[in-house]
């Protein structure tokens, strides 16, 4: 169940991954608050292609310090749009602390 | 001995973007300041300019002008020293036992720019990428001949360097600032209003070092601009001497 607080730290999370993709991948044209959560980021929603999927795993790792499998059906769902991808690195952030 | 025409040309380094600052330049050669200035390339989607290089922006800029929308023109990709940013920033990452970045790794190899130009423009014809010494734009020059010599009407040639960073100045000091040069290089047979004529031939150099005091491809750039009728470029045993025949 969300309480008032993991949907603000989820919604903080949502904004920093926002952040991390603008930055990772030179997006200069836009701000956090362009990419909605639910919009998808590969193909026709903001339009990244492979190469980025690649950058925007290291760049996860990096600054999250969680492993991303090479499984390519997984990564697909969770690369899906920033709220997966939020969805994912608490999940993973979890995982670790157990 | 090399006959071409010099179609169209267009230039750019920091604070040179227009055919009147280059005229000044030509009069009164001097090193302009290099603060990290690049070319907006605003013509291109955001989407599609976000992994240009500084280099591949100047690339871009210059190249761009020169060639229709509707137009497919062999390409010629010059320069001695290439991605020398991305190279330096790659070995950083490899010295500090870091994962590279799969854009810069990608990027970082001599033929990327030209393979940017394909894409974003929807070029489908061929492309040479070369390096060569400090009379790389010399065997560029070679290079659209041949491509001439081939077939092509026109060809599209670019000489483009990047002021290096600081690690490298022991080593690299013919790129006093950063610039490209776009020629649009044609065959003499044809009919054409404002373009120039040149032939270049290459003799044995014994003598001592009489280097240019500028880079060769904006050298040329001045002798376009002063209507020189002819220069001459020494590097190491070749000595390549430029004619205008028109």
């Amino acid at each position: 169940m969300n309480t008032p607080d993991t949907a603000v730290g989820r919604e903080a999370l949502e904004h920093e991954i926002a952040r991390l993709i603008i930055d990772t991948l030179n997006l200069e044209h836009l701000t956090p608050t362009d990419i909605p959560a639910e919009q998808p980021l590969f193909g026709d929603g903001l339009g990244l292609d492979s190469v980025d999927a690649l950058e925007l795993a290291l760049a996860l790792q990096k600054q999250y310090g969680i492993r991303i499998e090479s499984d390519v059906k997984d990564a697909r769902r969770h690369f899906a749009t920033i709220a997966t991808l939020a969805a994912f690195v608490e999940s993973q952030r979890a995982a670790c602390a157990d | 001995m090399t006959a071409l025409r010099i179609e169209q040309w267009r230039a750019w380094a920091p604070g040179l973007d227009s055919p009147q600052a280059w005229q000044a330049w030509a009069q009164a050669p001097a090193i302009v300041p290099d603060r990290q200035e690049q070319p907006e390339c605003a013509s291109l989607p955001a989407m599609q300019r976000r992994r240009l290089s500084r280099l591949a922006r100047m690339t871009m800029e210059v190249a761009s002008p020169l060639c229709a929308d509707d137009e497919q023109l062999p390409f010629v990709f010059a320069s001695r020293h290439g991605e020398t940013t991305r190279t330096f920033s790659l070995l950083g990452e490899v010295a500090d036992e870091q994962p590279l970045s799969p854009t810069q790794f990608g990027l970082s190899v001599h033929n990327s720019i030209a393979g940017q130009w394909s894409i974003l423009r929807g070029q489908r014809g061929e492309s040479v990428a070369i390096a060569g010494e400090a009379d790389t734009f010399e065997h560029a020059m070679l290079e659209a001949a041949a491509m001439l010599a081939a077939g092509a009407s026109s060809v599209l040639a670019v000489v483009a360097e990047e002021m290096p960073p600081p690690a490298y100045t022991p080593w690299i000091d013919d790129v006093p600032f950063s610039y490209a040069l776009a020629l649009r290089v044609g065959n003499v047979d044809a009919f054409a209003d404002e373009s120039s004529d040149w032939q270049l031939r290459l003799n044995r150099h014994d003598g001592g070092d009489e280097r240019c005091p500028w880079p060769h491809a904006l050298d040329f750039l001045r002798a376009l601009h002063t209507r020189a009728h002819s220069l001459e470029h020494v590097w190491k045993t070749r000595r390549w001497n430029w004619q205008r025949t028109r």
